[in-house]
């Protein structure tokens, strides 16, 4: 009985959980008549698939969603690569001044993004020229992209046990060799939750988009979007055709890699 | 023996200094990052907020100006602090309570728990931008999902991202609903809950409540805190809502701070000005941050033994 209750309870909220959604995918398949009719209906009389091919003839979803890619790709790459590199070393070599540069990059977790957002957009503008461009948006990532996926990283190791480690020092191999073939195969889930923190931030992301990139052929999907709802204020089956165009590929990875986002997730909650 | 034992120090210092001089070679991004990306640029933002710069001439040193300014003669900064730290008030309680509740329906033994869990954590994958833009059609006026609702409940319509007084409880909605990766770490916290407390606890014929209250409750604050914490810290940063949507309107009523910052440094270009307002913010969120963790230890419950 309890049971029963209880699922009847999930049931519910998932469906006002999921309705929002719902409700503007099915706006994106409706005439302008139909989305003003009163009372509104749950599901629309023909499913005018073809708002999708006019929208996409305004809202330039494909260059948009490569110009993403185009951020996207290198930084999941090198914010993965050098987390693990830091990480690894954090966790099990010996060094001097470790303590003090494990407090600083600790610190830096705290450090709100937001704070150094002017100084930075001085220095990649002013000082490395690199206005209306990408890098001032992937390079941050060549350098661990963050203290809190190093920090991941570091966790992560800790918890392998260095015996496999020592038995590999035995059989001579060195640092680099027992990070690559070692530590990395065995840390591959923290390694997969990384890039996809790093994807979730860009994918977030419109602030520092705004900042960086002006011109309208580099758009990424959250410029694009944003821009093209200021254009049309009032055509909602459009607006929300590209609202959902925007949707897909976030929810296409999220079903690839989901396994990993939960691990992921958890992890973090759980080691911090 | 003594020069056995020399040899020995030599071979191990020679180690050392090997294995240091990978690990400094491994951590040259980190390095880099912690410099340039991290502490130079906190250092420039009070050293710019001493300044009147607008990115043309050199910058002058004004002293204090900045900050006398932002507090006497700013028009918005007061509006601002109200805006965002009401945003974050609700939204942190809103999504505290939301995915805690949720988690505690998903921990019961259901059928189908993966896939209500990915229901729940959906709204967190898609672009904040889309979110945004979606809801404000939920939103609308005239024709809106939800003034459709209040219609038919008799009541009168509302304007609610349009209104001065609705735009901000009407934007932490959103952000409770995308509180999935909470209800993720929630669930897993549950389920590190051990079982025979519960147990225990049943057959001295403790009801829900109490056992919720005497047994989840204490054993989850370490990950409330955590929750809490990054929820706040996120939720006071609060700026895409207002640059994709309201643009701070109506009135001031939405200009978040992070916001005031952006249209102060990047559309009036007042960047001495701008890093004043950053210094403000980042004092804020420092003072909720240092108050969460003095007040921790209060309500935090340690297990014993549990500790590495």
């Amino acid at each position: 009985m309890m049971n029963i209750l209880t699922l009847v309870a999930v049931i519910v909220f998932a469906m006002l959980a999921i309705f929002p959604i719902w409700w503007i995918f099915r706006t994106s398949l409706m005439t302008s008549a139909e989305i003003y009719r009163y009372p509104p209906a749950l599901l629309p009389s023909n499913w005018l698939f073809s708002n999708y091919e006019k929208t996409l003839q305004v809202f330039k979803f494909w260059k948009y969603l490569w110009n993403t890619m185009l951020i996207i790709v290198p930084a999941c790459l090198a914010g993965t690569f050098t987390a693990t590199i830091c990480g690894y070393a954090f966790a099990r070599l010996r060094f001097r001044g470790k303590n003090l540069i494990w407090t600083l990059c600790v610190g830096s977790m705290l450090l709100p993004a937001m704070v150094t957002l002017i100084p930075l957009y001085i220095g990649w503008t002013r000082g490395l020229g690199l206005s209306d461009s990408y890098w001032p948006l992937i390079l941050p990532y060549f350098c661990g992209g963050g203290a809190f996926n190093i920090f991941l990283i570091r966790q992560f190791i800790m918890s392998i046990p260095r015996e496999l480690d020592q038995a590999a020092t035995i059989d001579g191999a060195g640092y680099f060799r027992i990070l690559f073939s070692i530590i990395m195969p065995a840390i591959r889930p923290a390694m997969i939750v990384v890039a996809l923190f790093i994807f979730i931030g860009l994918w977030n992301d419109l602030l520092q988009q705004m900042i960086y990139i002006n011109s309208s052929d580099k758009y990424t999907i959250a410029l694009g979007l944003t821009n093209f709802r200021g254009q049309l204020k009032s055509d909602w089956s459009m607006t929300m055709a590209a609202t959902c165009l925007s949707f897909t590929p976030g929810v296409l990875f999220y079903l690839i890699g989901q396994r990993y986002f939960v691990e992921g997730i958890t992890l973090t909650g759980m080691k911090s | 023996m003594e020069t056995n034992n020399t040899l020995q120090r030599r071979r191990r210092s020679r180690a050392y200094s090997s294995e240091a001089r990978v690990a400094y070679i491994c951590l040259i991004p980190a390095f880099i990052g912690l410099f340039f990306l991290t502490y130079l640029p906190l250092v420039g933002v009070l050293g710019i907020s001493l300044t009147s710069w607008t990115g043309l001439k050199s910058p002058e040193f004004v002293g204090l100006d900045n900050y006398i300014k932002l507090f006497t003669s700013d028009p918005y900064i007061k509006d601002s602090i109200v805006a965002t730290v009401y945003f974050a008030v609700l939204s942190v309680i809103g999504s505290m309570l939301y995915s805690l509740f949720i988690a505690m329906l998903l921990n019961r033994k259901i059928p189908a728990r993966g896939f209500f869990r990915a229901v729940f954590y959906v709204p967190y994958v898609l672009p904040a931008v889309a979110i945004y833009v979606g809801w404000s059609w939920l939103y609308e006026g005239n024709f809106g999902f939800f003034n459709y609702i209040l219609s038919e409940l008799g009541m009168k319509k509302i304007l609610f991202i349009a209104d001065s007084s609705y735009v901000v409880p009407s934007l932490s909605l959103i952000s409770v609903w995308l509180a999935g990766n909470l209800i993720v770490i929630f669930l897993a916290g549950l389920q590190n809950v051990p079982g025979v407390y519960h147990e225990a606890a049943e057959m001295d014929g403790a009801n829900g409540w109490q056992r919720f209250r005497h047994i989840t409750l204490p054993c989850m604050t370490p990950i409330i805190f955590y929750n809490l914490l990054m929820s706040l810290i996120a939720n006071l940063q609060v700026v895409t809502p207002a640059l994709a949507l309201t643009n701070g309107g109506p009135g001031n009523s939405s200009r978040f701070l992070t916001y005031l910052m952006y249209d102060q440094a990047f559309v009036n270009y007042k960047l001495g000005y701008a890093c004043a307002t950053t210094v403000i913010i980042f004092a804020i969120l420092a003072s909720f941050t240092v108050v969460l963790f003095k007040t921790s230890n209060l309500w935090i419950h340690n297990e014993g033994g549990d500790e590495k």
